[in-house]
């Protein structure tokens, strides 16, 4: 049963307005209190950001670092509120952690210039697991607020002995835009696209993860924004031309009709 | 989190159910129902309690029906509704019963208008459906007058939608514009609100919700004259509406959506990986000979 509702309950955060998420997720959880710890790691939510008190460095909230009501920090690698045994990975893992939060911090720099980034990684049995974040919030000019949130999880497996590696990386990305003017009233488009792919790729060092992750989520995030900008953009506002028609339809019509005429006219003229 | 551990009443299980209902998106009622259905667990209950919340979001939404017999569609909404739950559709002078689920009117019969009122409804209503024919390619209209002590109201109610699940989308554009007058010679207040909502799923979960409340002012002539002076006004607010929600995406599209996230980097070159995996070997190295 609870299995069947996990579906139905992922289908209903699928259509409701996505500018409700934490509210809709947290009502959900309220009503099948069994799907909790499901809906949690299935149902991704704006992040957060947090400050990590021994840094100084700002880090992203997400299931991924929560162990009960705290959450573990990427620079420091210690829990807020502190927790005497919260998980952590590997002392090798936490190495390759160091690493990509390193990288990824340069390619946030480098897309975003300006907005937060942390990984996560975690053992698994056969490789690793881990998620890439990224937030960036507009500056709010031209009365208009924006927002990007980037969620990468990928699952490694490494294979022949190391000499390859299997990734499969889902990423979802949230954009939210929002304004409120006297011309336009509300203006609220916003919410998330998920995309996946899996791909083997060579490992010849020890640095060889984060190259591999690095051009596998670029080309993943370059590709999501085109989608995003289609998608928002084009696709939304083409909707909302088919409901209103600015021009006559009447108008509209009497020029079809006309060229039609024309066309018709010419083609006549050609015989 | 170990608050969610305890149980809530099912009254207030009931209100979230209510809750997710009233919001599904235009067009996916049935989906938002069916998926309720299940994760409520409790289909007697669901029926008896959650009833209001049909009738209210088919209400809230300008749900279009068409009565037996008749040659137009009508708008099921709160101005038309009658204390015992059946609607009406002032154009034919009709009234009838409104399935919520099944979303089917039955049981149409004749209805009296009120005498006063109903010159000016009958003029708004054939403007509005000009109006409404020449810029909502799937646009239904319903104008509803009222006249209480001599102060008349007349409401028109428009709605359009377009639903696609099979390429994952729907939209619907709705807008209710109201004027209440005690005759000729006066200068009235005509308010209005429109709502956009579109909904886009595939591989995701994208939605615009716009709205505006508008108000404006018309001078009341005649019947004819104030019926064509209120078109007037809501053809020029919805026109406006509609350029400015175009401005706006433009505006987040050139401007809002690139300050986010570059193309490209500002070298115009993907990332060279290797140096910057490299970058971090070398930068370690010099650490730990230092």
């Amino acid at each position: 049963m609870t299995e069947r509702q996990l579906d139905y309950a992922l289908d209903l955060m699928r259509r409701l307005p996505p500018q409700q998420i934490e509210k809709n997720l947290s009502d959900l959880i309220d009503l099948v209190p069994e799907l909790c710890e499901d809906l949690l790691s299935s149902v991704d939510q704006p992040l957060k950001v947090a400050r990590d008190k021994t840094t100084g460095k700002d880090y992203l909230l997400c299931d991924y670092n929560r162990d009960g009501d705290s959450y573990r920090s990427p620079w420091s690698n210690t829990y807020d509120p502190p927790l005497e045994d919260g998980a952590v990975p590997s002392e090798k893992l936490r190495k390759l952690e160091q690493d990509a939060n390193v990288a990824f911090d340069q390619y946030r720099e480098m897309y975003f210039e300006g907005g937060v980034s942390s990984v996560y990684l975690w053992d698994l049995d056969h490789g690793f697991a881990g998620v890439i974040l990224i937030k960036k919030a507009g500056d709010g000019s031209k009365k208009i607020k924006g927002c990007w949130d980037s969620i990468h999880v990928i699952e490694v497996q490494e294979k022949s002995g190391g000499r390859n590696a299997h990734y499969k990386l889902t990423s979802t990305v949230m954009l939210w835009l929002q304004t409120h003017k006297q011309g336009s009233g509300i203006m609220n488009l916003g919410g998330s696209l998920t995309r996946q792919v899996e791909t083997d790729s060579p490992m010849s060092e020890a640095g060889s993860h984060i190259v591999n992750m690095g051009k596998l989520i670029e080309d993943m995030e370059n590709k999501m924004r085109n989608t995003l900008n289609e998608i928002y953009f084009g696709k939304t506002r083409d909707i909302v031309n088919a409901l209103r028609s600015v021009q006559s339809l009447e108008d509209a019509g009497k020029m079809k009709n006309m060229q039609a005429e024309l066309f018709q006219h010419l083609k006549n003229r050609q015989k | 989190m170990a608050d969610y551990e305890e149980q809530i009443s099912d009254q207030e299980k009931l209100r979230i159910a209510e809750d997710f209902i009233k919001h599904a998106p235009p067009g996916e009622f049935n989906e938002v129902f069916n998926d309720v259905r299940v994760l409520f667990d409790n289909d007697g209950l669901l029926k008896s309690g959650a009833a209001s919340s049909f009738s209210q979001y088919n209400k809230e939404q300008f749900t279009p029906v068409k009565i037996e017999g008749a040659e137009h569609q009508v708008l099921v909404t709160s101005h038309g509704e009658l204390p015992d739950g059946t609607f009406i559709d002032p154009k034919s002078k009709q009234k009838f019963s409104y399935d919520h689920l099944r979303k089917e009117a039955s049981n149409a019969e004749p209805i009296d208008v009120d005498q006063e009122a109903e010159p000016w409804r009958e003029q708004l209503d054939s403007e509005y459906r000009k109006y409404i024919q020449n810029h909502y390619p799937h646009g239904i209209g319903t104008v509803y007058g009222k006249n209480v002590n001599g102060n008349i109201t007349l409401i028109a109610c428009c709605e359009d939608h377009q639903f696609q699940p099979q390429n994952f989308w729907n939209g619907r554009w709705r807008a209710e514009w109201t004027i209440s007058f005690q005759g000729p010679g006066s200068t009235s207040e005509l308010k209005g609100l429109i709502k956009v909502q579109v909904h886009y799923y595939e591989d995701g979960n994208v939605q615009l919700v716009s709205s505006k409340e508008i108000t404006s002012e018309v001078k009341v002539t005649s019947e004819n004259g104030t019926a064509k002076s209120i078109v007037d006004v809501i053809k020029d607010e919805e026109e406006s509406f509609q350029k400015a929600l175009s401005e706006n995406y433009s505006t987040m599209s050139q401007t809002t959506f690139k300050a986010l996230r570059r193309q490209l980097p500002v070298t115009r070159t993907r990332l060279d990986w290797n140096k910057i995996a490299g970058y971090k070997i070398g930068q370690e190295l010099k650490t730990t000979t230092s």
